[in-house]
């Protein structure tokens, strides 16, 4: 018996080791079959990616390299490969079964943020290991000496977001034409609009074919900030005050790529700035000294023209305020943040001017999760997280609130005139408040209205949010870093308020 | 170590089995991913090298931008480093000082140039790069540096060149960069900073390095002496000519004496510490220069991580008190850097005593020449050294306490990596007037 057991025992171990070697050998050659960029293209049901994939520098390039799918894609072996292979392909092949091809956002899934999920920083170095060949340009050396004092906090596709897919409209080279298009010289306007009385009017921007409306907001008194028991309220939305504001205009839209740029045409500066980001002196700005070209594409490829403008600074969108108060001969600003909730409510008190529950449009709850988001009260009115796909829209895309003004909650946040403080309503003194214009001083500015990537609890009336300079000009590289654009903020703009001067 | 191996393999063997085919796939990749890693050593000392002559190899050939004084005494030296090592072309912006190291090396070495080999003018390194050479030794004002530097990288030259090596950030970052790009290449650069070409110096730090004085906890450093030389301005000279030649006086050639003459010390504690400070308040003034925009004191307190201060100091100023020297602090002793190693209570720890050759002599460690010995050595045995990242920290480390001086702010490091700072005249340099601000700076506001 004994001998026959440690027989059986030798031959089931050399079984296992047979079994074993076998798996290992077709283990290796499915882990290399299912790895082939065929492969992936069989299952991947977004064909433009491939297409954009030959078109890339990582296709077609001088050194005749190819670099395939799974060398960006997953992590270099022995570094997770097999871990991440496996992960990536369960995800797959339930997308695959259980999806709708037809669901996926791929516009959202090219956006840094989500790309770098998926682009393992690891493989990009495993191939690329010298960050200074010979012949690099300053720029570049400057822009790698940058990306390495960051540890760990930029990816090399935030700038190189075009090395494996092709995207015309976010080349480098792209940049320093950004904003030149081709106008008939026939069309363009040689006088501004004229305002008469509080009435709404049609601005034209002189030297442009650009116009935009201004709507006549007259004056009134509120209740800024929310209530304590309304959904998803932060803190800073609080005391409640009252507050009376002086009648102005407020334009109708966000500012547009087409005004934006005639701005950026009249005024952009050829060279760069000198003027370093932390030292840049307000009151030595003049109204002439415009926007270097961006370093990133910061209309994001979605298109221009009437499309909400974004990606300038809050010092930017001051100096075209400056500007376009020049060139008009009246008295453009940023709103403050009174203004600006004083226009969004117009007379509404609740979470936002259409009816409406909060906890009903966003994607949080039991009930939401498995039955859907009913979001027929808001899809009319706000360019949000559940129904933007990800990116801004065209600003009719929307109705207007009770004063004629459009997307005054969601597609682009909006630049106030304030400083950011927490308890900003706190400080203020008891009894009404007349015209406020927020602390003295701050570090951060005000941001109003939410955007197209917040969720309706973020773009109701009384929410607040602020800028956060250092996160937003992460990625640029320049020495100084870009006064004029963040390289890293998608979604807020601004809309300008003109002054009414009753006496006038 | 064997059987903990033993045990993860196991473990891997059963979890294989466990999972199954999904488990197997790849298993040579998890195989190969076994490592170990080595202990840490603690509280031995690693012996520096003595190499007192550089090793025989192929035979070398370098060329020499800017033979003024440093220029001609780094060629002589570099000739005097060891076999097969010859100057075969030199670079200045001045005739005269093309004729008079060319009169030294023939009368020190038996070295002739051909004319041919001998250029003038501000893009005399351009042509001098065309040379069939192997090292550039760059001795210019270090104004001039980067983009010497740069060229030399671009032609692939392995480069001796003189500290400091930047005088502003734009210039330090830019030798930062085409550091990186040497190393890339494999190019070996060696800088200057005579210290770490010095055996004291490196055995004080090994025992240091090796715990003999604890946690380093503070340093001082000091380049205090005599004025410094200077040129008045001839009647025949353009502004550029003077000023080039009255170089050491103007911030914009040399970064002033903080940065041209004290980043030796201040590099010393850099190189102890092993780190750069994060900022730097400081001070200093002009009181008896007689030429020139620089000042001639300083003193900076400069903090590195967890608190760690330098104080520096440094002055050029005749009948005062003079000491170009440095002091480490530990938590269980102190050092001088060059030669002993004390314990708290002033008994020495260690002393440094140069090695002797075989009939008894003492040997002698030039740190001139021994700069040009490891740069010799490691081209020749294919030991990659590349010293001006480092430098460069150090220059830039010395230009944040100057700028702290200047401007009576506090300055810190990520301001000097993220400052657009460019000193000197912008454009084509030509012998003529020079379009530069020489304004001395004078730090905060007077009273009301």
């Amino acid at each position: 018996m004994r001998r026959k057991s440690k027989k059986t025992g030798r031959i089931l171990f050399l079984l296992g080791v047979i079994v074993t070697a076998l798996l290992v050998f077709f283990g290796n050659k499915a882990v290399v079959a299912t790895s082939t960029d065929d492969y992936c293209a069989s299952c991947h049901i977004h064909p433009h990616s491939t297409d954009s994939w030959k078109l890339s520098t990582h296709v077609d390039n001088k050194r005749g390299i190819r670099v395939r799918c799974v060398d960006c894609h997953l992590p270099p072996h022995g570094e997770g490969y097999l871990v991440e292979k496996a992960k990536t392909g369960a995800r797959d092949v339930w997308a695959k079964w259980f999806r709708d091809p037809e669901s996926f956002n791929w516009e959202a899934k090219s956006q840094i943020e989500h790309a770098k999920g998926h682009t393992f920083e690891a493989s990009c170095i495993h191939c690329h290991q010298n960050n200074y060949p010979l012949g690099l340009t300053k720029e570049g050396r400057d822009a790698h000496l940058y990306y390495e004092r960051q540890a760990g906090e930029l990816h090399c596709i935030n700038c190189h977001i075009t090395v494996g897919h092709y995207d015309p409209d976010r080349l480098h080279a792209k940049n320093t034409d950004f904003g030149i298009i081709e106008t008939a010289s026939t069309d363009l306007y040689t006088e501004p609009g004229v305002m008469s009385g509080l009435n709404d009017f049609t601005e034209y921007i002189p030297g442009s074919a650009v116009s935009f409306e201004m709507i006549a907001i007259p004056g009134g008194s509120f209740q800024m900030g929310s209530p304590d028991d309304e959904p998803f309220r932060n803190k800073d939305e609080g005391p409640v005050k009252e507050v009376e504001v002086d009648p102005f205009f407020m334009a109708k839209i966000e500012v547009s790529w087409d005004e934006y740029l005639a701005f950026f045409k009249q005024t952009g500066a050829q060279g760069k700035s000198t003027d370093t980001y932390l030292n840049v002196d307000k009151a030595q700005v003049d109204a002439i000294s415009g926007p270097t070209p961006p370093y990133g594409a910061p209309d994001q490829g979605w298109g221009k023209g009437k499309m909400p403008s974004m990606s300038m600074t809050h010092n930017a969108a001051e100096v075209y305020c400056q500007w376009l108060s020049e060139i008009t001969g009246k008295s453009y600003r940023l709103p403050t943040e009174a203004e600006w909730e004083y226009a969004a409510r117009g007379g509404s008190t609740g979470p936002y001017y259409f009816e409406g529950d909060p906890k009903r449009f966003v994607k949080q709850g039991v009930r939401n999760k498995l039955f859907g988001v009913d979001t027929a009260g808001i899809n009319s009115y706000v360019t949000y997280m559940e129904n933007s796909g990800a990116r801004s829209l065209p600003p009719e895309a929307k109705i207007e609130n009770p004063f004629g003004l459009l997307n005054m909650l969601g597609n682009v946040a909006e630049f106030c005139s304030d400083w950011y403080a927490e308890d900003a309503y706190a400080q203020y003194s008891d009894g009404v408040l007349k015209n406020p214009r927020g602390p003295a001083q701050g570090e951060e500015h005000v941001i109003r209205g939410g955007s197209y990537r917040d969720g309706a609890d973020r773009v109701r009336s009384a929410s607040r949010d602020y800028t956060r300079t250092d996160a937003w000009l992460k990625t640029d590289p320049q020495i100084p870093k870009s006064v004029w654009w963040y390289s890293d903020c998608f979604h807020v703009g601004f809309r300008v308020v003109c002054e009414y001067n009753e006496t006038e | 170590m064997g059987s903990t191996n033993k045990s993860s393999r196991r473990r891997f063997l059963g979890n294989t089995a466990a999972i199954g085919a999904i488990g197997a796939i790849g298993a040579s990749q998890l195989i190969k991913s076994c490592s170990t890693s080595p202990e840490a050593s603690t509280g031995t000392v690693t012996e520096p090298t003595i190499l007192p002559v550089a090793v025989d190899g192929k035979p070398l050939r370098a060329g020499v931008v800017g033979c003024g004084g440093r220029g001609s005494g780094a060629a002589i030296d570099f000739l005097n480093a060891g076999p097969d090592l010859s100057i075969v072309a030199i670079a200045d912006v001045f005739q005269d000082r093309i004729d008079d190291i060319r009169g030294k090396l023939k009368e020190q070495k038996d070295v002739e140039l051909p004319d041919a080999n001998c250029f003038v003018g501000f893009d005399a390194y351009k042509r001098l790069l065309e040379v069939d050479l192997d090292i550039v030794i760059l001795a210019t004002p270090p104004f001039f540096r980067p983009e010497h530097f740069q060229a030399c990288v671009e032609a692939r030259k392995h480069v001796f060149m003189e500290k400091p090596v930047a005088v502003d950030p734009v210039g330090a970052r830019a030798v930062m960069a085409a550091s990186k790009q040497a190393e890339a290449a494999g190019l070996c650069v060696v800088t200057g900073t005579q210290r770490r070409h010095s055996w004291n110096y490196q055995n004080v730090l090994a025992r240091i390095n090796a715990g003999m004085m604890g946690d380093i906890v503070s340093t001082n450093v000091y380049w205090n002496q005599n004025k410094l030389w200077h040129r008045e301005k001839q009647p025949d000279w353009t502004e550029m000519e003077f000023m080039i030649r009255d170089w050491v006086n103007w911030t914009w050639l040399s970064g002033d004496h903080i940065v041209e003459q004290h980043v030796h010390n201040i590099d010393v504690s850099n190189w102890f510490v092993g780190d750069h400070p994060v900022s730097a308040m400081g001070m200093g003034s002009r009181l008896r220069r007689p030429t020139g925009d620089c000042y001639d004191n300083f003193a900076v307190d400069f903090v590195y991580d967890k608190d760690i201060h330098m104080n520096s100091q440094c002055r050029q100023i005749n009948d005062c008190a003079n000491s170009v020297s440095e002091q480490i602090r530990g938590t269980k002793g102190y050092s001088d850097g060059e030669g002993t190693i004390w314990s708290p209570e002033g008994e020495v720890l260690y002393s440094w005593e140069s090695p002797v050759d075989a009939s008894g002599e003492k040997l002698q460690n030039s740190p001139y020449v021994q700069e040009h010995i490891d740069l010799v050595t490691a081209i020749r045995e294919g030991k990659q050294i590349v010293e001006a990242e480092e430098t460069a920290i150090s220059v830039l480390t010395a230009i944040m306490g100057r700028e702290s001086a200047y401007t009576g702010r506090k300055i810190t490091w990520e301001e000097m990596m993220g400052s657009d700072m460019v000193l000197g005249p912008q454009g084509e340099l030509a012998m003529g007037p020079v379009d530069i601000k020489a304004v001395i700076p004078i730090a905060g506001s007077a009273p009301e």
